[in-house]
Order: structure tokens, then C-alpha cells, then sequence
């Protein structure tokens, strides 16, 4: 049996993303650039087109058969994520494609299933109900630590940031021992201060001190997050109507198809419209956990709560940095955001997410 | 689970708080902060609308002349802020090459990063070009970014001084200063307003469907009541005699009496609003308006007027005019020829102060300031124009003493302008309706529309229709026989009016000056079904300063312009020798041909002089040996060149020599010595 409410509300939220990334292309400012836009929500239609076809296929396998493939399809990706530093293509300082024949993919959007598929298999296989140690979460640790690390290093924070709290959300399933708790949270006290001198790359240290105080940086990375507000704020309670938003219109706002569409949604339909979309997202991260709590084994419950935690944490990075609660790390938002890989990975994880839901 | 529940109700809390906060807890301000970034920069004036004469010829328009100005903010977007000073300097030193301004000053707007700021108006097109090169049409990586180029409008005044004080001019901030330009601002001015106009990041100006058409916000057109033919004629005859009379200044008003519609308003000095940096302050005053003089004799024709309307004397009747000296209350009043019985059209031909007095204390003080008043002196006219005097008629704020009353008679001790004056007498002319003064005659918007349309507009009946005509049939007795203004006849048409010949009061002593004068001559034709009333004041003429000499010839000038336009010919008249006029060019015809050759069309006719041709833009100098100064001078100033006398009597030597092949407008010298 098809699960019609994660289908309506699926179906409801790429609709308002269509309608949404035609208003975001359509600007007004002059005719080169509405024709270097014009093509845009054409090519999402095919990607979600396609992105369809592939989720069906991965509702269609009775998941279970996923959890052996699981560490070969979580090989290929690691596989995948090393070729990006051979063949990747550099786009604005950092290489996260790969080109093949017409087409550039981005390993590590792919990656995100595959990591989900991996940790649900650990979260199936160690059945025990006691609290467990960090030995015993050792193994899991290096699975989640590998992708973030390779992914932190092309260099991408959002996504290794994706990686690291969808992969700990599905751990959190199971039970650990406080005193694993507070050591790990000890580690990461101490080594966030180190990731910031030794690992992280100048640009991303920019994003984040200009995260923290925008407004002294008003025409660099700080001016994005601004205008994003701006435009947001102008919608005010009811918007100013479809294609109606005049700092999106007048080509105020940046990336306003890939990083900050939810600021053009909010632009034209305002509060109310802005509430109804986090409803939707809402609803689909709720129905996943109780698919997860119905769910016939350990491993289609991971899964559920893995495909479940990794919607959500797109959608309150982007609308958190759309709204500067949080910074600009470029997390697009699921369903919504321009991009082929981007909407095949959503539209696989949400076919995974049925297929749990089909064999309860 | 429940963990997992708490993170989601906590990440869910966390977005729409954001969301609440952005849109509905400081929605308005950010609301705010949106529209002031797409309206930040609205500086593009509305186009401003035009000043065209009655004939729609153009006095004054808009032109779209390139500026440009900096957006420091875009130029320096994306500079690591260690770069910023080595960027904005040669960034600076760039534009400045190009634009010919101090590179140090770029570079302080730069640094100074506003988002808006004039680097230089009104740019040449090479200019523009230059700067196109430097952002536009750059290369990416060498492009200067925040350099915008935009048509700003420059006022431009194809007539050059042609009415400039009457128009004023447009200063660089778009504000109209002085005259027309100032006055009727609000109109041409446009509908800044509604000129919300929105703009996208890289500051175009977009509109959205429906306001496109600029024109909307464009200044409204004014249609002037001016002639420019009579008006450019009113003007070179002033000039001409200003010079020849060597005076400080002066004005003509030319008036249609039946409608009020001003036709000329010429104003000396004069100034050319295009170079109105370069004038002074008393060069676009309008005298016309602003100037308040004492107005001397013209102003019997009013008291005339007055005493026949009030009874107190009748058109048949003889007055004794003490033979030249009346006393009254220790002041001495005396007439320049002394008579004894005079009618009331020998009265004005002869101008006797004396009897003029008598007219005037026989009505009383309230009666004839009471009449004056009425005829339009001591108040505003109403025209849309800002420094217009209303004139003094009671300069001590007090009922005139008697002796005032005998001076106001016959135009002293009050003080009037030219452009009340010109509408008095076309009171008189027009069978006694004192009309409102028209100077616009029609507003339009850009697109055609028509804003507003003025219609002839009677003030007051000022006098009975049978006193005006026979104040205009004594009045043509000035122009006749041994009248003072004789020298205001048209050939072939009857002419009414009167001059006058005024001492100023010295501001020093407080009393008559013994050598400053107003001349004027304020009258109109033809005197039996007027169609044009002129008022002519000459300002301190040093020359000559009788208004009969001075004023009156520039009346002549002028009339005659204004009648061949008006497409009357004149009645042949008995005594004029038909060989004489063909010899002699008609002064209408010489002002007429020139006003062609200023509007760039090719003169109909050649001016070519009794002996042999000369090269246009030269002219011949006639002999005048034995001639007297008056004709001298007239037949130096109809041929272009400006006389200046030395002694008095006949002319006995010329310099240059007759004969001699000069440029037109030319300074002659004339020395005179009496005749033998």
C-alpha cells in the first residue's frame, strides 16, 4: 500500500518549490538576465522527473535486500568522494563535482544516502539493550568520520555538518552511557577551537564571524544573509504576492534559486505561507518517526529516523540561515533549492522513507 | 524517540520564531530597510517642461546631457578590506584622467563610500564615452564598478537673452530661480512625487507596467502670451537706445488692451539665462515689473481721465494756467512753456503741470487716489511672478497734504512700475475696462493635455466708455502738430499717448536730481480701435533725457512691429512722400529682417546701401556732415551702428569717415558744433 500522506505532502511541497523557483527566476531586472534564468525550473522538472523514477525504483526493492549492499554502495561513495579531488571541478574555491559525459554530480549529496543506509545497518546489527560505551561506538564513530572528513577537506562545512548530525540523530536510537555523553560532548568542546585554527579554511571562518555580527559586513558573505532577511521581513504577514516580491524582482537577493528560496517564498507569501511550508516539512519529519516506530525491524527504523533527521536538518539549516539564526553554509532546502543532485538524493531518501512505510 | 521528538519540536520553535521575528516582530522595519534600498537613489529629475511663445516658438527647454555619478559601495564590493586604498587610488586616478577633475577628491568619495555621489554633471559625449570604457565596456577584471552614466536635464534657451529676465533660469539642482522658471516652478517642475521610482541592485531605474512612459512625470509646458517677433523687437530697440542714450537701464511693455495679454516684456540690462553664471543680479531683475519710478507727465492721461469721469471738468472746457507759476503752500510749481488759457487736450499736448494740479486738487485727495487706485496703481498686477512691486501711491502711509495731491496730479511723489502703467493706458484704449494681465496663456502637460487655459479677465470698469474715447482723441493730439511725442507716429496710423520726462529723486539728498531723468512714453494704436497699448521707460538716459527724444521712438519701433504682425496696413497718409519712404529702410522692415537672420534663416532681402554692396555683417557709414544729432542718430541707429555725440548743433566731422566699410553695430563717433 502506497503511504498517501507522505506522497500528498511530498507531492505538496515539490509543487509549491515549481511554482516557488518560477517566481525566484523570473526577475525583473532585464531581459539577459531573465534569459540566463529562464531555463532553470525547466531543468528542475526534469531532475524531479527523474529523481521520481529513481525513488520509485528504491520504494519498489523491499528494503531489507538494501542492508547487504549497504557497505558496498558505502564504499563506491567514499570511492567517489576521493575521485572529487582528482577530476572535481573547482566552482567558487572548493571542488564538489564530478563530470560525467554532460552531466556534473556531486558525490557527497549521494553519499548522504549511502551513509544512511550504513549507519542503519550498524544501528540493525547491535541489538543490545544495555547502555553502550564508546568502544562499543567506536566503529560507528569511524563510519560517520570518514565521509564528514573527506567532505570537510573539498572544502564543504554544510554538508559534512548534514553528514555528522543525521548520522548522530540515528544514533541517538540507541542507548549510551551518560558518561559516553558528556565525554563526547567534552571532545567536542576541545576540539571545535582546534577545528577552527587547524582545519577550517579562511572562508568558512569568514561566514561564520560575519554569522555573528552581519552588519559589519554588509557587502560581503554578511550582505547575503541581510538581504535574505530583508526580503523575508518584507513579506511581513501575508506577503506581497506571487511573483510580487520586490527584492527578489529587482535581483537584491542572492542565490535566491540555490541557497535562500525560502526567502522568495516568504517574500511573496508571507508569515502564513512561510508556516504552511514548515508545516509540510514538519509533517514529513513527524511521519517518519512514526513510521520508524511501526516499523517491522531495527534496520527499516534507522532508516525512517535516518531519511527523517536528514530532511530536517536541511530545512533548519536553510531556513535558519535564510532568517540569520544560523550561518550561510550553503544547506539547500529539500525540495526546493535548484539542483539535480540535490533533488535526486531528496527524492531517493523520501523513496527509502516509503518503502519502510509500504512494508510495516 | 523522545530525544529525537524534543530536537524536532526545538528545531521547529527555532524557525518559526525566526520566521515570526523577521516578518511580523520587526516586519515594518525591514519592510523599511526593502524599499529604502530599491529607492535609494532618486535623483533623476523629472524632465521639465518647456516655455514657448504664443506662436508655440521655444523660449526655453530641457535637454538630456549625460552626468555620472559613483556608487563607492558597488566599486569597492568584494575588495579584501587590505586592498581598499590601493583600489580607490587608481580607481580615482582613472576617472579623474578622464574627466578632468582633482584625483585626491575622487578618491575621498570613494573611501567615503556612499552609495551615491556626482562626480560630474553634464558631461561632454566623449566624456561619457571615456567613462563607458572605463565600467561598462571594460573587461571584467578591469572594470570599475559604480560608475553610472545618466541623462540629467540642462535648461537650454535657444533665444539665448531673448526675454531673459522674463524667464529666469534653472539652477543645477533643478530648481527654477528667478522670472518664469521660478514663479511657475510647481508647474514646470514635474511631479517628483510620483516618481516613486524603484530600482534593482545595480541602480537602473525600472517602473513598474503602467507608469512607464516618463512623460507622465514630466514638467507641464507653458504657452506664453509673448510674441517673441514683438518681443525681440521691444528688446533690440531698448538696447539700441539704452546705448545711444547712454542709460542705466529701462523697459517696454507691449500689451494687446482688449485681451490684457502681455505681448512683450522687455527688460535692459538684460542677461542670457544659458551663461547665467556670468550675470548679475540687476541683469535679470525685470524692470518691468520690479522697478517702481516716479512716472511724471504720463500720468496726467489718468488724471485727465479721472476728472472727466468725476465732473469735476469737461472735454470742451478752457483752464487758466497761471502762465507757468502756481503756488501752493510755500511750493513753487512751475510748467516748462508757461500758458495762460488752455483746453484739456492742449493740457497734455503741452504737458502742463499746473493745470494738472488744478484737475487734481479740484477732485480732492480721497477722489483722485481713490481713481488712480482704481486704475490699477499702488496694488499688484496678479501676474504669476515673484517680485513684482505694487508701487507706492502713498508713500507716508497717509492721505496726501494738499501739495501732494497737486504733485500726484502730474506724477511725482508717487511711485509706479512700467507694467502697470502699460495696463492703465489700455484701460483708456480699450473703452475704460481695467483688464488682468496675462503672461501664460495656456498650460499642457508633455503628452498635449491641456492643464489649465486662461481667458481674457476684466478687473474693474475704471472709466465710462464715452471718457476714454475722448481721453484717447486728446491723447492723439500729443503725437500731432507741436505735441511732445510726435516722434512716436506711425506713418499711415493715428497714434495716442503721452510722454514723459521725470527727475529722479537723489537717494543721497532726498531731493529732485539736477541730471537723472526717467524719459518715457506710455500710449497706443491705433488710437481709434487700439490693438496694442506699449508702455517705454528709460532708466537715467544721459544723452538726451526728454521722453518725447528717448521713449517715443522706441513706442514707434515697437508699433509698428506689433501692427504689420497683426496684419494691418496702414491708411495712406497726405503728406507722405512716397520717393522718401522708398528711399528710406522701414525701421519694422530692418528689425524684422534681423530677427530672420537670428532665427538662421536666410534674410529675404539684402540690405544694400546707396553705394555699392557690402558683405553681409558690414555696413556703410553714411556722410552726415550738416546733419542735426537727432537725425544723426536715428539714421545711425536704423543702419545698425551705435553714435556717440560730442557737442551739439549740426555734425562737422565723422569717426570713422563716411564711406568707410565698418561691422554692424559699430561705434560711431559724431562731433558736433552749433551752427553758424
Amino acid at each position: 500500500m502506497v503511504d498517501m500522506p507522505l506522497l500528498l505532502a511530498v507531492v505538496a511541497i515539490l509543487t509549491l518549490g515549481l511554482v516557488n523557483l518560477y517566481s525566484a527566476t523570473s526577475v525583473y531586472i532585464d531581459d539577459e538576465s531573465r534569459a540566463r534564468l529562464a531555463d532553470i525550473y525547466v531543468t528542475q522538472i526534469y531532475w524531479i522527473v527523474v529523481g521520481a523514477m529513481l525513488a520509485i525504483l528504491v520504494a519498489a526493492v523491499d528494503y531489507r535486500h538494501y542492508e547487504r549492499v549497504a557497505p558496498v554502495l558505502y564504499a563506491g561513495g567514499m570511492v567517489s568522494l576521493g575521485l572529487v579531488f582528482i577530476l572535481g571541478r573547482d566552482i567558487r574555491g572548493s571542488s564538489r563535482w564530478i563530470q560525467l559525459g554532460s552531466f556534473a554530480f556531486q558525490p557527497s549529496e549521494f553519499m548522504k544516502i549511502f551513509l544512511i543506509l550504513m549507519v542503519a545497518k550498524f544501528v540493525h546489527n547491535d541489538a543490545r539493550t544495555e547502555p553502550r560505551s564508546l568502544v562499543d561506538l567506536a566503529p560507528v564513530a569511524l563510519m560517520i568520520l570518514a565521509p564528514v572528513t573527506a567532505v570537510m577537506a573539498q572544502p564543504d562545512l554544510g554538508t559534512s555538518l548534514i553528514y555528522l548530525l543525521t548520522a548522530l540523530s540515528m544514533v541517538a536510537m540507541m542507548r549510551i552511557r551518560v558518561f559516553s555523553v558528556l565525554s563526547l560532548i567534552g571532545t567536542g568542546a576541545v576540539s571545535l577551537p582546534l577545528a577552527w585554527t587547524f582545519v577550517m579554511r579562511d572562508y568558512q571562518k569568514h561566514r561564520i564571524t560575519s554569522f555573528l555580527n552581519p552588519e559589519a559586513d554588509k557587502t560581503g558573505t554578511g550582505w547575503h544573509a541581510l538581504q535574505s532577511q530583508t526580503a523575508i521581513g518584507n513579506g511581513q504577514f501575508s506577503g506581497e504576492g506571487f511573483m510580487q516580491g520586490t527584492q527578489n524582482q529587482f535581483g537584491f537577493l542572492p542565490e535566491q534559486y540555490s541557497d535562500f528560496p525560502f526567502a522568495v517564498f516568504s517574500e511573496d507569501w508571507g508569515f502564513l505561507g512561510a508556516v504552511l511550508l514548515i508545516g509540510l516539512y514538519a509533517f514529513v519529519c513527524v511521519w517518519a518517526i512514526h513510521v520508524a516506530s511501526q516499523a517491522k525491524d531495527r534496520f527499516g527504523a534507522a532508516l525512517a529516523v535516518g531519511v527523517g533527521a536528514m530532511l530536517f536538518w536541511h530545512a533548519v539549516f536553510n531556513i535558519g540561515m535564510a532568517t540569520g539564526v544560523l550561518p550561510v553554509v550553503g544547506i539547500t532546502l529539500p525540495l526546493f533549492s535548484y539542483g539535480g543532485s540535490s533533488v535526486l538524493t531528496m527524492l531517493m531518501g523520501l523513496g527509502l522513507l516509503m518503502n519502510v512505510s509500504m512494508r510495516r | 524517540m523522545g530525544m529525537l521528538c524534543g530536537l524536532l519540536a526545538l528545531g521547529l520553535g527555532l524557525v518559526v520564531s525566526a520566521g515570526w521575528d523577521l516578518m511580523i516582530g520587526d516586519g515594518a522595519a525591514w519592510r523599511e530597510l526593502a524599499e529604502s534600498q530599491r529607492q535609494r537613489r532618486l535623483h533623476v529629475a523629472p524632465k521639465r517642461g518647456g516655455v514657448y511663445d504664443r506662436n508655440g516658438s521655444a523660449l526655453a527647454v530641457s535637454v538630456e546631457v549625460p552626468s555620472v555619478s559613483l556608487d563607492a559601495v558597488e566599486l569597492l564590493r568584494g575588495v579584501p578590506s587590505q586592498q581598499v586604498p590601493v583600489v580607490a587610488r587608481q580607481a580615482a586616478n582613472a576617472i579623474a584622467a578622464v574627466l578632468g577633475i582633482d584625483a585626491a577628491q575622487v578618491e575621498r568619495r570613494i573611501l567615503a563610500k556612499h552609495r551615491f555621489a556626482w562626480l560630474k554633471r553634464q558631461i561632454s559625449a566623449l566624456e561619457a564615452d571615456k567613462i563607458r570604457a572605463l565600467s561598462a565596456d571594460a573587461p571584467e577584471d578591469r572594470r570599475i564598478h559604480g560608475l553610472v552614466v545618466e541623462g540629467e536635464g540642462r535648461r537650454y534657451y535657444p533665444r539665448r537673452e531673448l526675454a531673459g529676465p522674463l524667464l529666469g533660469f534653472v539652477a543645477p539642482d533643478g530648481e527654477g530661480k528667478d522670472g518664469l522658471e521660478y514663479a511657475l516652478n510647481d508647474d514646470l517642475k514635474g511631479n517628483a512625487e510620483q516618481l516613486k521610482g524603484l530600482r534593482d541592485r545595480s541602480g537602473r531605474l525600472l517602473f513598474s507596467d503602467g507608469i512607464e512612459d516618463d512623460r507622465a512625470f514630466a514638467g507641464h509646458n507653458l504657452y506664453l502670451t509673448i510674441d517673441q517677433g514683438i518681443q525681440y523687437v521691444a528688446e533690440h530697440e531698448l538696447q539700441a537706445a539704452a546705448r545711444t542714450f547712454e542709460a542705466t537701464g529701462g523697459s517696454v511693455v507691449v500689451v494687446n488692451p482688449n485681451t490684457g495679454e502681455i505681448l512683450a516684456l522687455a527688460s535692459f540690462p538684460t542677461f542670457n539665462p544659458n551663461d547665467y553664471t556670468e550675470s548679475q543680479p540687476e541683469q535679470r531683475r525685470d524692470r518691468a515689473m520690479s522697478d517702481v519710478f516716479e512716472p511724471g507727465s504720463t500720468m496726467k492721461m489718468f488724471t485727465v481721465a479721472a476728472g472727466l469721469t468725476s465732473g469735476v471738468i469737461t472735454p470742451t472746457q478752457k483752464m487758466y494756467c497761471e502762465k507757468g507759476v502756481m503756488q501752493i503752500d510755500n511750493v513753487t510749481i512751475r510748467d516748462t512753456h508757461p500758458s495762460e488759457w488752455l483746453t484739456i487736450p492742449q493740457i497734455l499736448a503741452v504737458s502742463s503741470n499746473i493745470c494738472a494740479a488744478k484737475i487734481g486738487l479740484g477732485m480732492g485727495e480721497s477722489k483722485l487716489y481713490e481713481a488712480f487706485r482704481r486704475f490699477g496703481f499702488g496694488q499688484e498686477s496678479g501676474l504669476p511672478f515673484a517680485g513684482e512691486a505694487p508701487g507706492t501711491l502713498r508713500p507716508r502711509s497717509r492721505p496726501w497734504v494738499q501739495v501732494e495731491t497737486a504733485s500726484a496730479a502730474f506724477g511725482q511723489g508717487i511711485g509706479v512700475t512700467n507694467m502697470q502703467m502699460a495696463m492703465a493706458a489700455a484701460a483708456i484704449a480699450n473703452g475704460g475696462e481695467l483688464m488682468e494681465p496675462l503672461l501664460v496663456r495656456k498650460v499642457s502637460t508633455s503628452a498635449g493635455e491641456v492643464v489649465r487655459e486662461v481667458s481674457p479677465h476684466v478687473r474693474r470698469r475704471v472709466i465710462p466708455k464715452d471718457v476714454a474715447r475722448a481721453v484717447s482723441e486728446m491723447l492723439v493730439a500729443v503725437t500731432e502738430g507741436d505735441g511732445t511725442g510726435t516722434e512716436a507716429v506711425v506713418d499711415g496710423y493715428r497714434v495716442a499717448g503721452k510722454t514723459g520726462t521725470a527727475q529722479k529723486t537723489d537717494p543721497k539728498t532726498g531731493r529732485y536730481s539736477i541730471d537723472k531723468y526717467i524719459a518715457s512714453f506710455v500710449g497706443f494704436v491705433p488710437a481709434e480701435k487700439p490693438i496694442v497699448a506699449i508702455a517705454v521707460t528709460i532708466d537715467e538716459p544721459m544723452v538726451e533725457h526728454a521722453g518725447g527724444a528717448v521713449a517715443a521712438p522706441i513706442f514707434r519701433h515697437v508699433a509698428q512691429m506689433a501692427l504689420k504682425l497683426a496684419g494691418l496696413t496702414p491708411k495712406t497718409s497726405d503728406h507722405t512722400d512716397v520717393a522718401v519712404l522708398a528711399r528710406t529702410p522701414d525701421p519694422a522692415n530692418i528689425a524684422y529682417e534681423a530677427l530672420r537672420e537670428a532665427q538662421g534663416k536666410k534674410p529675404a532681402v539684402q540690405e544694400v546701401l546707396a553705394t555699392g554692396a557690402v558683405s553681409p555683417g558690414k555696413v556703410r557709414i553714411p556722410n552726415l556732415t550738416g546733419v542735426p544729432a537727432r537725425q544723426a542718430m536715428k539714421q545711425m541707429i536704423e543702419i545698425g551702428l551705435t553714435p556717440h555725440i560730442a557737442g551739439s548743433g549740426l555734425i562737422v566731422t565723422q569717426q570713422p569717415p563716411p564711406g568707410s566699410v565698418v561691422d554692424a553695430k559699430s561705434e560711431v563717433l559724431l562731433i558736433l558744433e552749433p551752427a553758424t
